[in-house]
């Protein structure tokens, strides 16, 4: 492998792909943990947002907009920069990273859930209540796999917003392939120019981002209600 | 145990006057890349249309899919630190930011404005056909203006969530709201306090440019209301 | 330049098929209007009358036969499509009125951009036949302000100021509730009194037997039976014809 890649593009550019595409790993470890984190914090507040409790929801909808609202940057920057200099603790790289995306992919998340829970018509829910069911199984048994159809499509469309949120993880020296793409450009060297770094480093994102998109388009074309 | 000291960012003037600086560029940017990118979008959302011939369309697809599927500051590196190298010309970072900004906004403006162009109903076409309005003619009088309408709740949010990502030209050394808060931590080292008023000062842009879409939605569009 | 050719027939339509892919919707089409006559088509959903009418101003474009249009022959690169529109205006069952523009502007739009009027003059002529739709008083207002009848005739209206000597009309009336009908069919009929050259699909058959010169019964993408509304009423020479009649009569 490494072999045909130094033939194909010589020794130093065959180096410089595999130092970016091993640093991608982290673009991936840190894209993977956000989606599943942020989904499941994403789904308790769906179901938070949805539920007969009023505080409950309102607690529900305060967090949406609130992680929303804040730009990612600034997630990055409070727990990765702020949090230390105020707490005067060690907050890795990593750390403030994942937690940064995991929020911002929570609070998306639940948007576009509740959105698709909504779009189930008001009668099902009746229904349900008609046939003397509770508001957990109404929910479990008949509402969430309808919803789940309409939102599919976009969870995995939203899959791509995440690697590309990812990319602003090197503003706190997350170790991804974002930094390492500026490393290299930054090297002065000879064929590490920045307009030869940045396309492999933008194609390499393009492989990640655009399978999903393509499939999230798929899905939405199979998966339209009706 | 909580020790907030935002006059730590208060009593310098200096300090101020950097943050009402970065509001204002970070806001002049991204209006202005809001303007020219929803004048591309629209250019490469027409282009898309099935009577425009293939090689514009697939080169407009592919730019798009191109755009949307890497990020944002992968181009902007590339526009500020690539492209002037391969036209051996240097041009300010404020223009390598507005340029990435308007190449990288027009392409979800597209995708946006497609999916309204293809909602308007198709009746509307064939009745600008039979009083023999020219291609042209339907698409800016009649298929426009309600494609606009159709999407603007959509153009809305998704030129927010755009504007929330502008903070990355700091990167490139632009003056933006983004690099006076971290000009401002560098010096008096309260960078939690510095980005919590940052983080407000990005809300309230937002909420400005919101305002401004829903009186553009209430004036222009006040056709849809009155129904 | 159509002019010469005036003295013959608005429409005449020889041998016409129109398909969708592999299917037939229309089969070997023959059909002959005169100026100053109207023509009523009829029969069941499906049958091709829409499609039919919609072959007569390039809606659809047909592929075998004939469509002769105010002395201009139809086809595929047909260049000079605007000079038969314009001379042929269209009522659609969805009224299809352009919702961001005021009933004025609906009306004033295509003689601004296709007649190249000052904006006076094109203000007058739509006032001329809002008045003839008696809804003069709506010029302000969007169509979606406005009830199903009132947008139909609005809809007459705008087809109208480009002073077409040919009106088609498809299913006019079906998308409205039924007491609105009559607001529409009693503005057809004043149209009909002017002498203008109408072919219209309905299913009123009031409207038909008051107006039609002719009336025509499509099924399966063919002209079964043409005759006159009297003959046509009582004396149906087809079993498809008295099949249908029994049906919506
Ligand atoms: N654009 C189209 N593509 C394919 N089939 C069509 C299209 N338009 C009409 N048809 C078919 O052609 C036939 C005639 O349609 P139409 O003229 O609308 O009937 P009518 O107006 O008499 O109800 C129908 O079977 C219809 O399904
Ligand atoms: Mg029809």
């Amino acid at each position: 492998m490494t072999e045909l890649l130094q033939l194909l593009l010589g020794e130093f550019h065959a180096k410089m792909l595999l130092v970016l595409l091993s640093a991608t790993q982290w673009t991936i470890y840190l894209s993977l943990t956000a989606f599943i984190g942020g989904g499941l914090i994403g789904l308790l507040f769906t179901v938070l947002k949805i539920s007969p409790i009023g505080w409950l929801r309102r607690l529900a909808t305060a967090y949406i907009w609130l992680f929303q609202s804040i730009p990612l940057l600034m997630l990055l920057f409070l727990t990765g920069l702020g949090i230390p200099a105020f707490f005067k603790i060690d907050v890795p790289a990593w750390l403030a990273a994942t937690v940064s995306l995991t929020l911002f992919t929570s609070a998306y998340m639940s948007e576009v859930w509740r959105g698709a829970l909504e779009s189930v018509p008001k009668g099902q829910w009746e229904g349900g209540r008609a046939l003397g069911l509770g508001f957990n199984w109404i929910l479990y048994s008949i509402v969430a796999p309808q919803a789940l159809r309409i939102a599919t499509p976009p969870t995995v469309g939203f899959m791509v917003q995440v690697i590309k949120g990812t990319s602003m993880a090197y503003i706190i020296d997350y170790n991804d392939l974002m930094r390492w793409g500026k490393k290299i450009a930054n090297s002065q060297l000879d064929g590490a120019e920045p307009y030869i770094v940045y396309p492999v480093v933008a194609l390499i994102y393009f492989g990640l981002c655009f399978p999903l998109s393509q499939w999230s388009k798929s899905l939405e074309k199979t998966m339209s209600p009706k | 145990m909580f020790d907030f000291r935002f006059y730590e960012i208060w009593r310098e003037p200096d300090f101020i006057d950097r943050l009402i600086n970065g509001v204002w560029v970070s806001v002049e940017l991204s209006t202005a890349g809001g303007v020219f990118g929803l004048i591309m979008g629209l250019t490469l959302a027409a282009a898309q249309s099935s009577v425009s011939p293939s090689v514009l369309r697939y080169a407009s697809i592919s730019y798009i899919e191109g755009i949307r599927n890497t990020p944002f500051i992968v181009q902007l590196f590339f526009v500020t630190f690539g492209l002037p190298l391969i036209f051996n010309y240097r041009w300010p970072f404020e223009a390598s930011a507005l340029l990435a900004i308007v190449l990288n906004f027009s392409a979800y403006f597209a995708e946006v404005l497609r999916a309204g162009i293809e909602s308007v109903h198709r009746g509307q076409i064939e009745a600008a056909q039979s009083l023999c309005l020219t291609r042209r003619q339907t698409f800016f009088d009649i298929v426009l203006p309600q494609a606009f309408a159709n999407v603007w709740p959509s153009l809305t949010s998704q030129f927010v969530f755009l504007f929330l990502t502008t903070g990355l030209i700091s990167e490139i050394g632009v003056e933006d709201l983004t690099w006076s808060g971290r000009y401002i931590a560098d010096r008096n080292f309260r960078d939690f306090e510095v980005f919590i008023v940052l983080t407000l000062l990005y809300v309230l842009i937002v909420f400005g440019y919101k305002a401004i879409f829903s009186l553009v939605q209430r004036f222009a569009f006040r056709w849809r209301v009155a129904r | 330049m159509t002019e010469d050719t005036n003295t013959g027939s608005a429409v005449v339509v020889e041998g016409m098929s129109k398909f969708f892919g592999d299917f037939q919707a229309l089969y070997d089409i023959d059909l002959t209007v005169d100026y100053g006559e109207r023509v009523v088509i009829c029969g069941p959903s499906g049958s091709g009358k829409s499609t039919l009418i919609r072959c007569l101003n390039q809606l659809e474009t047909h592929q075998q036969g004939t469509v002769v249009v105010n002395g201009t022959e139809l086809s595929e690169n047909t260049k000079n499509i605007e000079d038969v529109r314009r001379n042929i205006g269209m009522v659609f069952q969805s009224f299809n009125l352009f919702p961001h523009l005021s009933v004025l502007d609906n009306c004033v739009l295509a003689q601004r951009r296709m007649l190249k009027k000052p904006k006076a003059a094109a203000r007058a002529t739509a006032m001329k036949y809002l008045e003839q739709v008696k809804i003069p008083e709506q010029r302000d207002k969007f169509p979606g302000q406005l009830s199903g009848g009132q947008q139909q005739r609005v809809a007459i209206a705008r087809a109208l100021c480009l002073e077409p000597q040919i009106m088609l009309f498809d299913e006019p009336t079906s998308a409205l509730d039924p007491e609105m009908v009559n607001e529409v069919l009693d503005t057809m009929i004043g149209l009909a009194e002017t002498g203008m050259t109408m072919i219209c699909v309905t299913h009123e058959m009031g409207f038909a037997r008051q107006v039609a010169d002719r009336i025509i019964f499509m099924d399966s993408g063919r002209i079964v039976e043409v005759n006159e509304p009297e003959i046509f009423f009582t004396n149906p020479q087809h079993e498809r014809t008295k099949t249908f009649l029994g049906q919506i009569l």
